[in-house]
C-alpha cells in the first residue's frame, strides 16, 4: 500500500525571545498512521504540535496539509481545516455548559435568526457523548461541577465530533487513570480506523512503542531521526536517540571518585516533617555533590527546603558544625551561607517582574550597601559582574526576568547566590525545564564550585543526571531514606529505582 | 443539583431576613405592602444598569462612568423631549447612554490602561459635558412624560430590558463569549475570539442598560442637576453593589434573576436604616461596611480569590 503523505512540515522554527525552541525541523506524517513525538524535556514536542495546531504562530518554515499550503490562524482555525489536539491542561471553560464547550466556535451551527438553539445544541452533544459511552455527563451542566478527568473526556468529544483528519494527543495519558487512558486508546484508534492519523507525545516510552506505528525523535528543538516502529526497536534505542550519544561524553562528570573526604559542613539530625519526612540523619561533606532522588512526592523537596529554613513545623536540628550555627530560619540560612534554588523557580527562586539587576542584588543588599546607602553604581558592578560569570544570555542587566528562558532564569538564580559567596548550595531540581546546551553548563559550572570547596545538595527527579554528577546518592522514599549509594560504587539506574519504590 | 436549590435558598433566605430583621426593629414604619411595592419600583433602576455592568464585570473590566452616564443621558434626553416628546425621551436616553458605552469601550482600549482608570477619567469627562450642555441650570421634565416612570409604565420597561439582559447572557454568541473571556481570556482568543471586540461590545451593552436606567431616573426624578467633582459616583454604587451580588451566585441561579434580588435587598437595607432614623454619616458608614462585607464574602466562596478586577 503506498503511504499518502497528511502533513509535512518544511524547516519550521519557533523563536520565543531569545530562545530557539523549534529549529528547522522538517518531517511528515502518513495518512492513517499513528505516529509517535518523543524526546527530552524542553525538545520542542509541545511547540511543535501547538504550531501545527495553531496555538502558537510559527516563526519561519512551512506547513503543508494534504500537499496545500497550511498556515492555521487559530485553534478554531485548524478545526476547519480538520486538525485538532487534546492537551496536557485542563481546557475547558468553566461558566460554560458543557455542550457550549465542545461547539465553543463553532455556535453557527445552532444560530437560528441569531438566536442559539440551545436545546438543538445539547441534543447534538448529547448524540456525541453517547458515542463514547459518556452516558453521566449531561451537555445542559456548567463544566465545574465535572472531575479532571471528565472534563478531559469532554475534550475529547469537543477535538473529535467533527471527524479531524489529524488528532494531536499532547501528554494526555499521564493525567488519566487506567480507565481515562482506556478510553483515550480507544479514541486514537478510532480515528485511526476513519483513516485519520494521530500524532501523541508521550514520555511512556512503552506505551509509544505500543501505540504506535512510526516515531520522531527530538532533541534541544533539532529533527534528530524519523522511523516507522518495528519489533526490534527498543525502549533503550528510543532513550539512546532521545539523550544523543555526545552526552556519555564530556556531559556528565567523568571520574567515578566519591569526594567525601572533607569535614562535614552540614549536618541533620533527626529531622522530622509530620507526614512528610521521618528520622532523616545526613551530613554534606565540604567539596561534595550530594544527590537525592526519589519520587515527586517522597519529601525530597521539602528536605530542601529543611536545609534553607524554610518549614517551619519541623523537629531535629540541622546544623553547620563549622560555623557553629543551627539553622532555623531563612534568615539564619542565607547569614550562615546556604543558598537555596527552589524547583518552582518563576514563583520561589525569582521575582519574574524585575529587572535581573534586581534579582542578583536582593539577597546581597548587606553587602552592597556603605553606610545605610546603596550606590547604583556598585549594583550594577555587582550585578554585571556575576551575570557574566553565570554567561546569562540577556540584552542587559534592566531587561525583566520574564523574559529571559528556563535557562537563563536559572542561571540569574545562581548568580544571585554566587554573588552571596554561598558556601553551601541547595539547588532542587536545578535542570528542570531547562534546554541541552544549558544544563550542560550548570553541570560544569557545579564541578567548578566543588573545586573551589562549595558544597553541593542537589534534588533531581532525574536519575541519570543523579548518576552522572553526584558523589553520594540518597533515595527517599515516603519520608525516608531508603539507600545510600557512592558514586565509585557504580550506580545504576536499576539501583536506583529499586530504594526508591 | 443541590448546589443550586441551596443557592436560592441562600438568595431567598437572604431576602426574607433582611425584611424580617428592619421589621421588627420597626414595625410600623418598615414592610407594609406599600411600601415594598414602593421599594421594589425603586431598585428596578439600579437593577437594569446592573444587567448593563454584569457585561462589564464578567470580563473582569469595571465602568465606574455610569452615574455621569446617567446624568448625562438623562439630561439630554430631558432636552430632546421638549422637541421630540417621547421619541425624544426615549432615543435620547438610550442612544446617549449607548453612545458613551461606545466611547468607554474604544477609549479602554485605546489608551490600553486598566479599565477603572480609563472609565474615572471619563466620568469626569462626561460629568463636564453634562454641566456644559446645561450651562449652570437643572432641568426638569416635563409633567405628562413622567407617566413612564410610574407603574405599570416603569415595571413594563424594567421586565424588557430584564429580558433584553438574559436573552444576550443565555441564547447568543455574545454571552458565550464574554463569559469565556471573563474565565479564561487566552484560550477564548485562542479558540479564535475575537476579544477586543467582545470587550467594546461588553462596554456598549453597558451603555445601553445604563440608558435605560437614566430613561427611568428621569421620569422618577423629573429633575436632572448636573454635578461635578466626582459626585456622580455615588449613582455608581447600587449598579456595582447589586453586579456583584450577581456574579456571586451566577454558577447556580441566573444572574439577572439574583441582581434584582439582591437590588431589593440593597434597597430595603437602605430604606431601613432611614426608618430607623440613623444620622447620613451612620448611614453611610453601615453601606460602606456591607459593600466590604459581600465582596469578602464573595472571595471566601471562590478559595480566597475573589475576582480579579482590570
Amino acid at each position: 500500500m503506498s503511504k499518502e503523505v497528511l502533513i509535512r512540515t518544511q524547516d519550521l522554527s519557533k523563536t520565543f525571545g531569545t530562545t530557539k525552541a523549534v529549529k528547522q525541523v522538517s518531517f511528515e506524517v502518513y495518512k492513517g498512521e499513528i505516529h509517535g513525538l518523543i524526546g527530552e524535556n524542553g525538545s520542542g514536542k509541545s511547540t511543535i504540535t501547538n504550531m501545527i495546531t495553531g496555538i502558537h504562530t510559527v516563526t519561519s518554515g512551512e506547513m503543508f496539509l494534504e500537499g496545500q499550503k497550511y498556515e492555521p490562524k487559530n485553534q478554531l482555525d485548524a478545526n476547519r481545516h480538520g486538525v485538532s489536539i487534546i492537551v496536557q491542561e485542563m481546557n475547558t471553560i468553566e461558566d460554560l455548559t458543557v455542550a457550549e464547550n465542545i461547539f465553543f466556535g463553532n455556535e453557527e451551527l445552532f444560530i437560528r435568526n441569531g438566536v442559539i438553539d440551545s436545546k438543538a445544541m445539547n441534543k447534538k452533544a448529547r448524540e456525541y457523548l453517547d458515542v463514547f459511552g459518556f452516558d453521566k455527563i449531561n451537555p445542559a451542566d456548567d463544566v465545574v461541577h465535572y472531575t479532571f478527568e471528565e472534563r478531559k473526556m469532554i475534550e475529547l468529544v469537543k477535538a473529535t465530533y467533527f471527524n479531524p483528519k489529524l488528532l494531536v494527543v499532547d501528554e494526555t495519558t499521564t493525567a488519566l487513570s487506567h480507565d481515562g487512558r482506556e478510553k483515550l486508546y480507544e479514541l486514537i484508534r478510532h480515528v485511526k480506523n476513519r483513516g485519520g492519523s494521530v500524532i501523541v507525545i508521550s514520555h511512556d516510552l512503552q506505551e509509544v512503542l505500543e501505540l504506535c506505528d512510526s516515531i520522531t525523535v527530538l532533541r534541544d528543538g533539532e529533527h534528530i531521526k524519523s522511523f516507522p516502529v518495528t519489533d526490534e526497536i527498543t525502549e533503550d534505542d528510543l532513550k539512546k536517540h532521545m539523550v544523543g550519544r555526545e552526552l556519555s561524553g564530556k556531559y556528565y562528570r567523568e571520574d567515578t571518585h566519591s569526594n567525601i573526604e572533607g569535614e562535614v559542613v552540614m549536618s541533620l539530625k533527626d529531622v522530622n516533617v509530620e507526614g512528610i519526612l521521618s528520622n532523616i540523619n545526613l551530613e554534606l561533606h565540604k567539596g561534595e555533590i550530594l544527590g537525592i532522588g526519589g519520587l515527586t512526592e517522597s519529601g525530597m523537596h521539602e528536605l530542601g527546603k529543611v536545609m534553607f529554613g524554610a518549614l517551619e513545623n519541623q523537629t531535629g536540628t540541622v546544623s553547620l558544625p563549622q560555623k557553629n550555627v543551627e539553622i532555623g530560619s531563612i534568615k539564619t540560612a542565607i547569614a550562615s551561607g546556604v543558598a537555596y534554588a527552589s524547583k518552582n523557580r518563576d514563583q520561589e527562586g525569582l521575582m519574574i517582574n524585575a529587572s535581573i539587576l534586581d534579582n542578583v542584588c536582593l539577597s546581597s543588599m548587606d553587602k552592597l550597601q556603605r553606610k545605610g546607602f546603596i550606590s547604583p553604581k556598585r549594583e550594577r558592578r555587582f550585578t554585571n559582574e556575576y551575570a557574566t560569570k553565570m554567561n546569562v544570555k540577556m540584552e542587559n542587566i534592566n531587561q525583566f526576568v520574564s523574559a529571559l528562558s528556563g535557562g537563563n532564569k536559572q542561571k540569574v538564580v545562581l548568580a544571585k547566590w554566587l554573588g552571596r559567596d554561598s558556601d553551601i548550595l541547595v539547588l532542587d531540581s536545578p535542570t528542570r525545564g531547562i534546554d541541552v546546551m544549558v544544563k550542560a553548563s550548570i553541570y560544569e559550572l557545579m564541578q567548578e564550585l566543588t573545586k573551589q570547596g562549595k558544597s553541593i545538595v542537589m534534588i533531581s527527579e532525574e536519575i541519570l543526571e543523579l548518576i552522572g554528577m553526584c558523589d553520594r546518592l540518597v533515595v527517599l522514599k515516603d519520608g525516608e531514606i531508603t539507600g545510600e549509594l557512592l558514586r565509585e560504587e557504580g550506580l545504576s539506574e536499576e539501583k536506583i529505582i529499586h530504594y526508591m519504590i | 443539583m443541590k448546589n443550586k436549590v441551596k443557592s436560592l435558598v441562600l438568595l431567598l433566605g437572604l431576602l426574607v431576613a433582611t425584611y424580617l430583621v428592619f421589621f421588627i426593629l420597626q414595625p410600623t414604619r418598615f414592610g407594609s405592602a406599600e411600601s415594598l411595592f414602593i421599594l421594589l419600583q425603586q431598585c428596578l433602576l439600579p437593577s437594569i444598569a446592573a444587567c448593563g455592568f454584569y457585561f462589564v464585570l464578567t470580563m473582569g473590566l469595571f465602568d465606574f462612568s455610569i452615574g455621569a452616564n446617567i446624568i448625562l443621558s438623562a439630561l439630554v434626553a430631558c432636552m430632546l423631549s421638549v422637541q421630540f416628546g417621547f421619541v425624544g425621551l426615549v432615543i435620547g436616553a438610550i442612544l446617549v447612554g449607548t453612545l458613551v458605552g461606545v466611547a468607554n469601550g474604544f477609549l479602554y482600549l485605546k489608551f490600553k490602561i486598566p479599565s477603572i482608570i480609563a472609565t474615572v477619567g471619563l466620568m469626569i469627562i462626561y460629568e463636564c459635558v453634562a454641566s456644559y450642555l446645561a450651562g449652570g441650570n437643572s432641568y426638569v421634565l416635563a409633567e405628562e412624560y413622567r407617566i413612564l416612570g410610574q407603574a405599570p409604565w416603569n415595571i413594563i420597561i424594567a421586565v424588557i430590558a430584564f429580558a433584553i439582559a438574559m436573552f444576550i447572557i443565555k441564547f447568543t454568541r455574545t454571552g458565550i463569549y464574554i463569559k469565556a473571556i471573563g474565565k479564561n481570556e487566552p484560550m477564548a482568543q485562542n479558540m479564535g475570539v475575537n476579544v477586543s471586540k467582545y470587550k467594546v461590545i461588553g462596554f456598549i451593552l453597558c451603555g445601553f442598560f445604563t440608558g435605560i436606567t437614566a430613561l427611568l431616573t428621569i421620569c422618577y426624578s423629573s429633575t436632572v442637576i448636573p454635578v461635578q467633582g466626582m459626585s456622580s459616583m455615588s449613582r455608581n454604587f447600587t449598579p456595582i453593589m447589586g453586579c456583584f451580588i450577581g456574579l456571586a451566585f451566577k454558577k447556580y441561579v441566573n444572574p439577572v434573576i439574583s441582581i434584582i434580588i439582591g437590588e431589593f435587598i440593597i434597597a430595603m437595607i437602605i430604606s431601613g436604616i432611614m426608618t430607623n432614623g440613623l444620622d447620613s454619616t451612620l448611614q453611610n458608614t453601615i453601606i460602606g461596611v456591607i459593600l466590604l462585607v459581600i465582596v469578602a464574602a464573595m472571595g471566601l466562596k471562590n478559595k480566597g480569590k475573589a475576582e480579579v478586577v482590570k
